[in-house]
């Protein structure tokens, strides 16, 4: 099993918004594909999906504020 | 200019993907062991998360602490300490583990500094020379208040691309540079050009905070007359709070009409898309020159 991370993005942008989920949960996901959309101030962020399998559980909603190292989402691995 | 709390809303374009590789947190721990700053970070680029995955960052030397304070840099205004005895040794130092084959250095603007923190920027020159001898170095430069001794001092300390930015159009400058002078940028890249025929000249320029077209030409063409053969476009991004919010988000394909505009007006090295920055993918530049 997978986490999927927030990771940080610059210096003093400690949060971001989920913008939007590319993925449904169930769905198979390939690794390096955007997953979620993430909003901060300066600019929106795709983060990718660390490895391919199925994407098991989505952990925070759109338009929920995240703090960078809070864990997204969990990927089931497998080809 | 209103200043507001809800998260902005972007363009579908405007999107970056994020890098979650090891290279990232490597950057990051020279940087950090060294006691260096990037302007990446004092800055607050949205593409540091791609450069610092290259293993590439951009040098902020002279402190993180500017005596100016413009309107699009989220750089902390006020009053620096006094330059920093061995920073021109770690940057070097931090150039070598990252094993950089191009080294771009910038600083905040030092008016408090007889000679603008030149001195500084040359030794930095210098020191990263004797350590990485096949090194490319850019130096992206405040205006020195114009003072030709000071530019002279940097440009004889032998870098290979000489960036001072002229930021925008001269009407927004009350806004966006309010202490600077778009003539004496440009008199600042025309010295630069005169000094040597080996040197490369550049300059960068922001879109999205009000400029109209024409405008925009007219810059293209005094820097072309300036002698400048490289350039930079991008989208301003409002940094953090307080700091000018973006007029417009100017489509890729604009983007797209500057550049040819640019290459038709003769610039050898173009670069122009929402997200390119001055020293963004710095080196390929010299590829093209």
């Amino acid at each position: 099993m997978k986490e999927v991370v927030l990771p940080e993005l610059a210096e003093g942008v400690n949060e971001a918004t989920v913008s939007y989920w590319h993925f449904e949960e169930g769905e198979k996901v390939e690794e390096g594909a955007d997953l979620v959309e993430m909003m901060t101030d300066k600019a929106t962020f795709n983060v990718p999906a660390p490895a391919t399998g199925v994407l098991t559980k989505r952990l925070v909603e759109e338009g929920e504020v995240v703090k960078v190292g809070a864990v997204l989402a969990a990927i089931e691995e497998g080809e | 200019m209103l200043t507001t709390t809800e998260p902005k809303r972007f363009p579908p374009w405007l999107k970056k993907k994020l890098n979650l590789g090891e290279e990232n947190i490597w950057t990051r721990e020279v940087i950090d062991s060294l006691s260096l700053h990037t302007v990446c970070d004092s800055a607050k680029c949205p593409n540091i998360n791609e450069c610092f995955s290259r293993g590439t960052a951009t040098f902020l030397i002279l402190g993180n602490v500017c005596t100016r304070n413009c309107g699009f840099c989220a750089v902390t205004p006020g009053i620096p300490e006094e330059p920093d005895g061995d920073e021109h040794l770690r940057i070097a130092e931090a150039a070598k583990r990252l094993n950089l084959k191009h080294v771009v250095i910038t600083s905040v603007t030092r008016d408090d500094l007889e000679d603008g923190g030149a001195t500084q920027f040359a030794a930095t020159i210098k020191e990263v020379r004797n350590k990485l001898t096949n090194a490319t170095i850019e130096v992206l430069t405040p205006d020195f208040n114009g003072d030709e001794k000071s530019i002279r001092k940097v440009l004889e300390a032998g870098p290979t691309v000489f960036n001072h930015n002229v930021e925008t159009v001269p009407r927004l400058y009350k806004w966006v540079r309010q202490e600077a002078d778009y003539e004496r940028s440009l008199s600042v890249l025309r010295y630069a050009r005169g000094y040597s025929a080996k040197l490369r000249t550049k300059s960068g320029l922001m879109l999205g905070m009000g400029e109209e077209k024409e405008e925009v030409v007219n810059v293209l063409e005094d820097l072309k007359s300036a002698g400048c053969e490289m350039i930079t476009i991008g989208q301003y991004l409002k940094p953090s709070n307080g700091k000018l919010e973006v007029f417009r988000f100017v489509h890729p394909d604009e983007f797209k009409e500057y550049a040819d505009l640019a290459k038709a007006l003769g610039f050898r090295y173009v670069a122009s898309a929402p997200f390119v920055r001055s020293s963004y993918c710095a080196e390929e530049g010299l590829l093209k020159v």
